[in-house]
Parts: C-alpha cells; sequence; structure tokens
C-alpha cells in the first residue's frame, strides 16, 4: 500500500465535502493511503496572487510544502486550485532566491519544499490499474456520456504544473472509459467558469458557466465531471441562477470524477454524497446509476 | 481624440518595467485579436485584451494599470495558450495588475478588491478560509446581504455552510508570511 500526504484545502473541508468523502472511499477502494497533512493552512487561492502585488500566492502554499516536506515522498492535492498554487509555489522557491528567504524568515528554517506534488487525475491513473477498475465496475456507467470538464488551472500554465495538454487534456478518458462511460467530444473542456467572481461580479459567472452547460448539453453530456470544487460550486451551486437569469431549463449533473468512479465501483449515491447535489436533474440520473447497479 | 500619455519618459519606465518583470516583448503583438475572441470576461471589460496590448505599445500604461480590465481578468489563461506570437497576455495583464496595487492605484473595481481583501485577511485570521465568515462580512460591507442567499438552503442541506471557523494551530506562522508581503495593503 502506498501512502501519499493528503492536502484537502478549504474547499475540501467546507463547501466541497462530498469531493473529500467520495476522494476517501475511492482511495480506501484501491488501497491508497492517505495521511492529511498536519495544520495545513489556506493555499491563497485566486486571491492571493491577485492581490497586494502576488507574494502571498506564493507564501501561503509554501507553508505546506514545507510541513509535507517533513512526511511522505509525494502529496495529493485534489482541489485543481490548490494543485495550481502548490506547483506554482515551488518554481518560485527554487527560481526566486529573494522570495525563498522572505518565507524562511516567516517560517524560521530553511524550507522544504521539493515533496512530488500530484493532482487527483495524476494519483488516480498511477495507483489504479484501468484493466482492475474495469473488472470491478461491470459496466455500471455503461451508456452514459460524461462530458470531461478539466477548467484552467489543473493545466495551465503548462510550464508550471507540467501536466496534460493545456488546451485538450485527456487523462481523465482511461479511468471513466474503464469504468464503461462514453466520453462525448467536448470542446469546452478548459474553458473559464468564471473563477472567483461569484460573490462580487456574478454576472462574469453566469455567462461563463452558461455557456459551458449549453455546449455540454449540444454534445449530448449526461453529466459533466471535474476535479475543481470552484468549476463544480459555479456549474452545479449556480446553475438555478443561472436559469433564473437567462431563461434556461438546466438540469445538468455535475460530479466530481470520485463520484463518478465511486458510482462505478458500487457505493450508493448517498456515500458519495450526491444525493446532496443540487442540480435537479442528478436524482433522475442517479436513480437509473441505481438501476445499472442493479442490472 | 487622440491621448499622450502626461510623461513620455514615465509611460516608457512603466513599460520597460512590465515587460521586464512579465518577461514578454510587447511589441510582438500585431493586434489580431485572437486573445480577445477567446476571452470569457471580455464583455464586462473597458478595454478588451488585444486593446490592453495596443495601449501599452503605445505607452498609454496608466490607462491599463487603472483599467477595471485588469482587475477583472480571471486569469484562465486561455489568451495566452492562444496567442500566435507565444505572447503571455494574461502574465503581461497580472504584471500590470501587480504593479497597479504597488502604485496604490485602487478604484477600479472595489467590490472586488473588496472580495480579495476580506479573502486574504480572513485566512490570515484563521490559517485557513472561513466561508461563511467571508460571506458575511462581504455582504455586509457591500449593503447587499441577500446576495446569494439562494445558496444558503442547499449549502445547509449539504452541511456545507460551516457557520464555526476553521483554527489551525500554528497561525502566528501563517501570521508571520503576510508579514513577508512587500506589496502595499489596504
Amino acid at each position: 500500500m502506498s501512502v501519499y500526504s493528503y492536502f484537502p484545502g478549504c474547499s475540501l473541508s467546507s463547501s466541497a465535502t462530498e469531493y473529500d468523502k467520495s476522494f476517501r472511499l475511492v482511495a480506501g477502494a484501491f488501497d491508497i493511503g492517505l495521511d492529511e497533512l498536519e495544520d495545513w493552512n489556506c493555499c491563497g487561492a485566486s486571491p492571493a496572487p491577485h492581490h497586494w502585488g502576488g507574494d502571498l500566492g506564493i507564501l501561503l502554499p509554501a507553508r505546506n510544502l514545507h510541513i509535507a516536506g517533513a512526511g511522505h515522498d509525494s502529496m495529493v492535492a485534489p482541489c485543481a486550485g490548490c494543485f495550481n498554487r502548490l506547483k506554482y509555489a515551488q518554481h518560485e522557491l527554487s527560481h526566486n532566491d529573494e522570495l525563498r528567504r522572505r518565507t524562511e524568515r516567516a517560517l524560521r528554517e530553511p524550507v522544504r519544499y521539493q515533496t512530488e506534488v500530484l493532482n487527483l487525475v495524476q494519483l488516480l491513473n498511477r495507483e489504479i490499474d484501468p484493466g482492475d477498475l474495469a473488472g470491478r465496475t461491470r459496466g455500471r456507467l455503461s451508456g452514459i456520456a460524461l462530458g470531461t470538464y478539466y477548467g484552467c488551472v489543473l493545466v495551465r500554465p503548462p510550464e508550471i504544473v507540467l501536466y496534460d495538454d493545456p488546451n485538450d487534456p485527456v487523462k481523465m478518458e482511461p479511468l471513466l472509459k474503464a469504468a464503461g462511460a462514453t466520453i462525448p467530444h467536448f470542446p469546452f473542456k478548459t474553458e473559464c467558469c468564471g473563477s472567483y467572481m461569484g460573490l462580487a461580479r456574478k454576472e462574469i459567472v453566469l455567462k461563463a458557466s452558461r455557456r459551458i452547460i449549453e455546449v455540454a448539453l449540444e454534445c449530448g453530456v449526461d453529466a459533466l465531471v471535474t476535479v475543481c470544487p470552484l468549476c463544480h460550486q459555479n456549474l452545479d451551486l449556480r446553475q438555478q441562477q443561472i436559469n433564473d437569469a437567462f431563461g434556461t431549463d438546466y438540469h445538468l449533473p455535475v460530479l466530481y470524477l470520485t463520484q463518478a468512479l465511486g458510482l462505478a465501483l458500487g457505493f450508493s449515491p448517498e456515500e458519495l454524497g450526491i444525493d446532496a447535489h443540487l442540480s435537479l436533474g442528478i436524482s433522475h440520473r442517479t436513480s437509473s446509476f441505481d438501476n445499472t447497479k442493479k442490472a | 481624440m487622440i491621448r499622450f500619455p502626461e510623461s513620455i519618459n514615465a509611460g516608457a519606465a512603466l513599460l520597460a518595467e512590465i515587460e521586464k518583470r512579465s518577461g514578454q516583448r510587447l511589441s510582438a503583438c500585431y493586434q489580431c485579436g485572437r486573445c480577445t475572441s477567446t476571452c470569457v470576461a471580455a464583455f464586462a471589460f473597458d478595454y478588451p485584451p488585444h486593446r490592453l496590448m495596443r495601449l501599452l505599445q503605445v505607452g498609454m500604461v496608466r490607462e491599463v494599470l487603472a483599467s477595471r480590465a485588469a482587475q477583472l481578468c480571471l486569469d484562465c489563461m486561455t489568451c495566452s495558450m492562444r496567442c500566435p506570437m507565444k505572447l503571455d497576455v494574461a502574465g503581461v495583464i497580472e504584471t500590470a495588475k501587480a504593479v497597479a496595487d504597488e502604485a496604490g492605484l485602487k478604484d477600479s473595481e472595489r467590490d472586488l478588491r473588496l472580495f480579495r481583501r476580506g479573502f486574504l485577511n480572513n485566512v490570515r485570521r484563521h490559517g485557513r478560509l472561513h466561508e461563511a465568515g467571508l460571506f458575511f462580512w462581504f455582504n455586509l460591507r457591500t449593503n447587499n446581504l441577500f446576495n446569494d442567499a439562494g445558496l444558503l438552503p442547499p449549502m445547509l442541506r449539504k452541511k456545507n455552510f460551516h457557520f464555526v471557523p476553521p483554527r489551525i494551530r500554528h497561525r502566528r506562522q501563517v501570521r508571520r508570511l503576510f508579514q513577508q508581503i512587500n506589496g502595499r495593503q489596504g
């Protein structure tokens, strides 16, 4: 059994607890050990790199890298935003001596920043053998078209995150295909959902997320699959606001990758926190997931 | 009306600074407009991305620093991915925003700045983000108490809205990280 340091981040501990829950279930099913990082702090998310000159965007995640440096060889950050910030911090700490010295003044010791940082898709692709997954899922997702939605920060900027194709990422596909789902062509997989503007400039989020949902439906997608809690919030939690703003009637379920895989493995929607989803369509889809399970 | 920068030299110095920090050669932009056509937020900008690049090229740096666009950029980097000259357009806008912060320009997009500041102060206090605290604080400060109120019932149902703030043990260390910021705070 391989054990990883686990950086849940603020979203997975509050507004996205179902992501944490489903991740732990899927990890457990494949004997992936998760050791939550001791006393971790917020990675700074979107505001830190974009305010007060941006230094906090490196300083805050640096402390988490430092803590992780005393633990396991690799750390997983399922939140795409946290993953991006941790990778940025690693890059800056190794290239920017001045900022590293400031970090060390705050930490009061030489910063350890070399721990390997993995995103969720990376971890699952490393630990899960598609053949094994296929054998255990017995086609529970067959006939369901999943739109793989990566968002922006998981794959950009490519020279920092060093992961997948920044314009046409594909790494979720082997897992979902092994679980029996079909993956239709979905060209909006890296279109921005509107990021952190929800509270302060809602119209940007609603317009950006609406386009994504609209194109997903045109592509014949039954549900979107994401690894980013902020994208999830914008596409799922705000779907009713989108309907109210544009007079649309969207009911597109949005699942975390771990929820989709959890369903495929036979966990119940309740265990995976899917009953909690806002999109009305999910109850319909969930019952069809249930039916396939019983069949 | 043709507008010139207050002082050509001041514009040139700022421009050199932005080029140096972002590592981008702005003269390479030939105004094809692809950045603007891929930008999901451009509809809310005062200057679309390709126009920001042009303003910089002609030395009208102040307009860019004070623009709403610099504040509203989502940093999704789609423009940078699409630029035929491989210019990091988002990086240039980001740099302009950082320079504006340092220069103390803070009149555009006050609500959005307030949100970012509230977010960071919240993290400074608790070590982690207390989402509910930020939510109520922001809505009170902007006199918009029912902003996003419709999201609360589903979040409460999910037990995803926590009234008690998180707390980490070494909050002092997090506060020391905040003391290491070079840019202006406020």
